[in-house]
């Protein structure tokens, strides 16, 4: 079984004349790294929207093909089983975080899946052990760097512990430092099994793929 | 007094705004204001920030007031060009009670600031307002300042190509906002949008109910102050005529 398999897909955004995906077909088998690279506007982006079930919930248009996530057709699969199942950060830290303190943005996603209180404190802990951020617990988001920010937007997705990352030209937006921190989180969560996606213009910032898909290009 | 509930808080910001609203005598109103003026200092609220960061607020408060005073003929002239009265005793009581009940509003609402906006947030859902609405509040402040970043940025990219705000006429200035009115509005619908996806992927209104890791309790001193409080609101209007 595929962590991630797409048949068929093509879109078209609303009130556009072309589509932005066509019959794109592809599979990741769990624990794999693939790297998506393309052009600006062939679709990178957008395949990851379709990919986490955000088209067409919240970008509307003309969707066609499947998506299966773990299995499963993503049609099939409720909003519950598509968060915990698959996570997505996208380039801009500062429009992922709203909380007033990192806490309560950690808490923020498993509160709303009803984990308990003794449960999302324990995750709390072990999450900011893993971006090694435990003293900035009580800090406010707006306060940190670009790449501590967008460190931040990776640990409130994991906090759901979904099996497959997509990470959508996440260090665009962050200086060299902080690109080297995310791409050692990024190994780290690869070593431990993560099915990753990386979506990047930059060579260097997929390094750690297995394997590369070209978007746009037949 | 700062490490009070946020809903005591609300509760208290609730009775000082409602009795502004309701009298209109100065005297009362002066009074109002003092007694939210040290409840804020209390709560250790930061008054001089809050009137810094809304100085340009005070100031259309002031201009609005001049503007009462000046257009209302009720009362005793004061200063007369012809047969018009420019400026009249009432009027400038009208603007008093306006400035006054506005200081009021103002002041008692930086009682608030004290809590963080998810210790209001959690207060609020706690009280069982939707906590979809409860958030829908906390993100449009929130987006406050991100609009106003917005407008300096694109204003500045605008002096930079050679556009002098400063030296420019009134009716040209509101042509540039004009423009750039589309382009704010836009950047700020696709950071909404984006805030929106970020949401929705952290499992939002995934359920009709959430849990919540951060738990409010009230302490006897909450269970006192919001009786006070009460009890002061009561006492007000049961003995001064409105």
């Amino acid at each position: 079984m595929y962590s991630i398999e797409v048949r068929n897909l093509s879109f078209k955004y609303k009130n556009m004349e072309a589509n932005v995906l066509n019959q794109v077909n592809f599979q990741v088998k769990p624990g794999e790294t693939v790297a998506i690279v393309g052009k600006s506007g062939s679709g990178k982006s957008t395949l990851c929207n379709c990919l986490c079930g955000l088209i067409p919930k919240v970008y509307p248009g003309e969707l066609s093909g499947d998506i299966f996530i773990n299995g499963k057709n993503i049609k099939d699969l409720s909003h519950a089983e598509i968060v915990t199942s698959i996570g997505i950060i996208f380039q801009n830290p500062s429009t992922q975080l709203f909380s007033p303190t990192i806490e309560d943005e950690l808490a923020f996603g498993p509160e709303n899946l009803c984990v308990d209180r003794e449960e999302i404190g324990s995750r709390i802990e072990k999450i900011l052990k893993v971006i090694n951020m435990e003293e900035y617990r009580y800090h406010n988001p707006n306060h940190l760097s670009g790449g501590q920010q967008q460190l931040v937007a990776i640990a409130s997705v994991l906090m759901l512990n979904p099996s497959i990352l997509i990470c959508d030209e996440i260090m665009s937006w962050i200086d060299r430092e902080g690109k080297e921190i995310i791409k050692n989180l990024l190994l780290q969560l690869k070593e431990e099994g993560k099915t990753i996606i990386l979506v990047d213009h930059e060579a260097e910032n997929i390094q750690i793929a297995d394997r590369i898909i070209q978007l746009g290009e037949k | 007094m700062n490490n009070l509930d946020p809903r005591t808080k609300l509760i208290i910001v609730l009775v000082l705004s409602s009795l502004g609203i309701i009298y209109s005598n100065v005297a009362i109103l002066l009074f109002l204001l003092i007694v939210a003026t040290v409840t804020a200092t209390i709560c250790k609220s930061n008054l001089k920030s809050v009137v810094f960061k809304i100085r340009k607020l005070i100031y259309t408060l002031i201009l609005i007031a001049l503007f009462q005073s000046l257009l209302t003929n009720k009362g005793n002239p004061i200063i007369t060009i012809g047969s018009v009265n420019l400026l009249t005793d009432y009027g400038i009581l009208r603007s008093l009670e306006f400035i006054l009940r506005m200081g009021i509003i103002i002041v008692s609402a930086a009682i608030i600031t004290t809590s963080s906006s998810r210790k209001i947030i959690q207060g609020l859902i706690q009280w069982k307002v939707p906590y979809e609405i409860a958030f829908m509040v906390s993100i449009a402040i929130r987006f406050l300042p991100i609009l106003r970043d917005e407008m300096t940025d694109m204003l500045i990219a605008l002096q930079l190509r050679g556009i002098d705000f400063k030296k420019i006429k009134m009716k040209e200035k509101i042509n540039i906002y004009k423009y750039i009115l589309v382009p704010i509005t836009t950047n700020s619908i696709m950071k909404a949008k984006e805030l929106a996806a970020a949401m929705e992927m952290r499992g939002f209104r995934a359920y009709q109910s959430r849990t919540s890791y951060m738990v409010l309790k009230m302490g006897i001193r909450d269970y006192l102050v919001i009786a006070s409080s009460i009890a002061f609101g009561i006492f007000f209007i049961t003995f001064q005529k409105v």
